[in-house]
């Protein structure tokens, strides 16, 4: 099957208590795509469609071009036929059965089995906990076995609705790396849903956006990101994923690479307990070089008319003002690095009306960007959040 | 003393007819009683508690009164009397299958609402997961259901083959008292207070007793389950991550 045929297309239409729900996308079948919204946006019920465990709406469901859900045609496929995994907010594990009973459950059932069940235990890090009851398990321990479950009834297309929201940030950080790693190991496309924008910086590499029921944005992670910083809900943020440049275990930095001549400091990555480095990073699928995922709150990029010397602050470029938007008493500066024409790399900075004012800046000036190596946010910075 | 030379034949006949009752009620009611409370569990209908009152209509009725009705249904003037006869070539009233159907409907709130109750509390969520691992819906009912509420069934079936058990009022208004046939413990120890034989009447309901106590006894301690103890460690998995600089 070619790359084009690889999609999930759906069209529903559903009012649930009072709530509609009107929404028509197609999403490749790659990767892992985000899906953001707050609460009562409508992700969960999406995902509930999709899986076939809600069937109350109008409208058409394809997965690779096979017919799910018509009903028009009358066609609703039932959920165990799907071949789609779900793995709930709560872990949903049988309590009747221990770990790996409950790992066994899946494997059976799943008609191909092409995954080696061991494979898969040891990939989640799961050998330790075989024997144990599952009532026993810690929240993280639970989440962990429900995705080894869902992973071994080998489906098409994998649906997490917020997995880690009931685990503490740590846990969530190392979640977050096995997510990663499982969906580049097994390359099983997956639908991620979260309110968590720094969850889903990390981990999406496309992001759709829901709002009451209907679907806002849809792209690449970054883009999406950096136009939900118009509309004042998020937190207004530069995202990036960049390449590991060096790591400066002395200083406690690792430097990416940001253009040819400009590296990007923040804070040393390291391997969490058991989660090797590489795991934690997206691979790039067309250059198969580890990407990291960063952010840049708006707020902690400030803006100077002159280079600044002599100063504790690592990260400091030229960059150019490409958009001034004022919104109450602050305004939000566009800027692209100037160094490169090319990579058209953009920074979004949050400063008072007052600066922009003392600053005179317009569109076009030619102005300096900077920001200390801690307002660099990654993975491990999620606790933060 | 009571001695065991006491025990008369048709007290053991009765005995014999008691157990065959209670068993087949029984059987007939699992088969029956758990599709129908399934149905009462999973329904949003506003007729369910129109099912639900009927079915425990036998909790408060007095059982003469159901009797009463069932004898008259069972009678060849009326339908359902009649259409045994057609089919069987046999009287309903008054025969063990006439006991057995009045059992039912007797017993049914026992098992039914246990059930009930344990499918209310399973709720979706794990037949949802099960769906999305692939198990079909038999599957699932197997596999899930029946072990999760185990205690609840095993719950459901005592009670229905002890409350069949310990039966007088319908199964004298529609059975009678036709050894090995209709005579069951209840009415035999009936017969005996009647009669004034205080030793045998003793004996009989000693025994019921004693069966009674060991039978539930042994029931809760297959129900029992050990409490459960999280012996999870302390030094639960963490990430060290440095602290900003």
């Amino acid at each position: 099957m070619s790359n084009e045929n690889k999609s999930l297309n759906f069209n529903f239409n559903t009012q649930l208590d009072g709530f509609t729900l009107s929404v028509k996308q197609t999403i490749p079948t790659q990767g892992i795509t985000g899906v953001f919204g707050h609460s009562g946006s409508g992700k969960s019920t999406l995902l509930r469609l999709i899986s076939g465990l809600e069937s109350s709406a109008t409208g058409q469901l394809y997965l690779h071009n096979n017919v799910l859900f018509d009903s028009t045609k009358r066609i609703n496929v039932k959920p165990e036929k799907r071949r789609i995994g779900l793995v709930f907010q709560e872990d949903r594990l049988f309590p009747h059965l221990n770990v790996k009973q409950n790992l066994a459950y899946a494997h059976q059932r799943c008609p191909d089995k092409k995954l080696n069940i061991d494979d898969i235990i040891s990939l989640t890090q799961l050998t330790p906990l075989l024997d144990k009851d599952v009532t026993l398990l810690s929240g993280g321990e639970k989440q962990r076995v429900a995705i080894a479950r869902a992973v071994l009834s080998e489906p098409e297309l994998l649906l997490l609705d917020e997995p880690l929201s009931a685990l503490d940030t740590k846990n969530k950080a190392i979640m977050i790396s096995l997510l990663l790693n499982v969906q580049q190991s097994l390359n099983i496309p997956m639908l991620y849903v979260s309110h968590s924008l720094a969850e889903l910086q990390q981990i999406s590499d496309n992001l759709l956006v829901m709002k009451q029921g209907n679907i806002e944005h849809f792209g690449n992670i970054h883009q999406v990101i950096h136009t939900l910083n118009n509309s004042l809900e998020t937190l207004q943020q530069t995202s990036l994923s960049l390449t590991i440049k060096e790591h400066l275990a002395k200083y406690g930095l690792t430097a990416l690479q940001l253009t040819q001549n400009i590296s990007l400091y923040m804070p040393l990555l390291k391997s969490f307990k058991n989660v090797p480095l590489k795991s934690q990073l997206a691979i790039n699928s067309t250059e198969k070089s580890l990407l990291v995922r960063c952010y840049i709150a708006a707020n902690d990029i400030s803006i100077s008319r002159n280079k600044a010397i002599n100063s504790s602050i690592v990260n400091h470029f030229q960059a150019k003002i490409i958009k001034l938007q004022a919104q109450g008493s602050t305004v939000l500066v566009t800027l692209t690095i100037v160094e490169s024409e090319y990579l058209k790399q953009v920074f979004y900075s949050s400063i008072s009306l007052w600066s922009a004012e003392r600053l005179c800046l317009k569109i076009g000036d030619l102005v300096y960007i900077q920001f200390k190596a801690s307002a660099v946010h990654g993975l491990a910075n999620l606790a933060e959040e | 003393m009571i001695e065991t030379s006491l025990f008369e034949n048709s007290d053991l006949i009765a005995l014999f007819t008691t157990l065959k009752m209670a068993f087949v009620t029984t059987v007939i009611l699992m088969v029956i009683g758990t599709p129908l409370a399934w149905y009462l569990a999973k329904m949003n209908s506003r007729y369910k508690i129109i099912i639900e009152a009927v079915v425990a209509l036998p909790i408060v009725l007095p059982p003469t009164v159901l009797g009463f009705y069932l004898l008259i249904a069972f009678s060849p003037q009326h339908l359902p009397g009649q259409l045994w006869q057609t089919l069987t070539g046999q009287q309903l009233a008054f025969s063990f299958s006439a006991i057995v159907i009045g059992s039912v409907f007797y017993s049914l709130p026992f098992v039914v609402q246990p059930l009930q109750k344990a499918f209310e509390q399973l709720g979706n969520n794990v037949l949802e997961a099960g769906a999305m691992l692939g198990a079909s819906s038999i599957d699932r009912f197997f596999t899930l259901v029946l072990p999760i509420t185990k205690a609840s069934f095993i719950t459901a079936a005592t009670l229905g083959f002890a409350h069949t058990v310990g039966e007088f009022g319908i199964v004298l208004m529609i059975g009678g008292n036709i050894s090995g046939e209709t005579k069951v413990l209840s009415i035999a120890l009936f017969e005996h207070v009647e009669a004034f034989n205080y030793a045998k009447a003793h004996l009989l309901a000693g025994s019921l007793l004693i069966g009674s106590f060991i039978v539930l006894g042994l029931i809760y301690l297959l129900n029992y389950t050990k409490p459960k103890i999280n012996q999870r460690p302390n030094n639960q998995r963490s990430i060290t991550v440095k602290g900003s600089r």
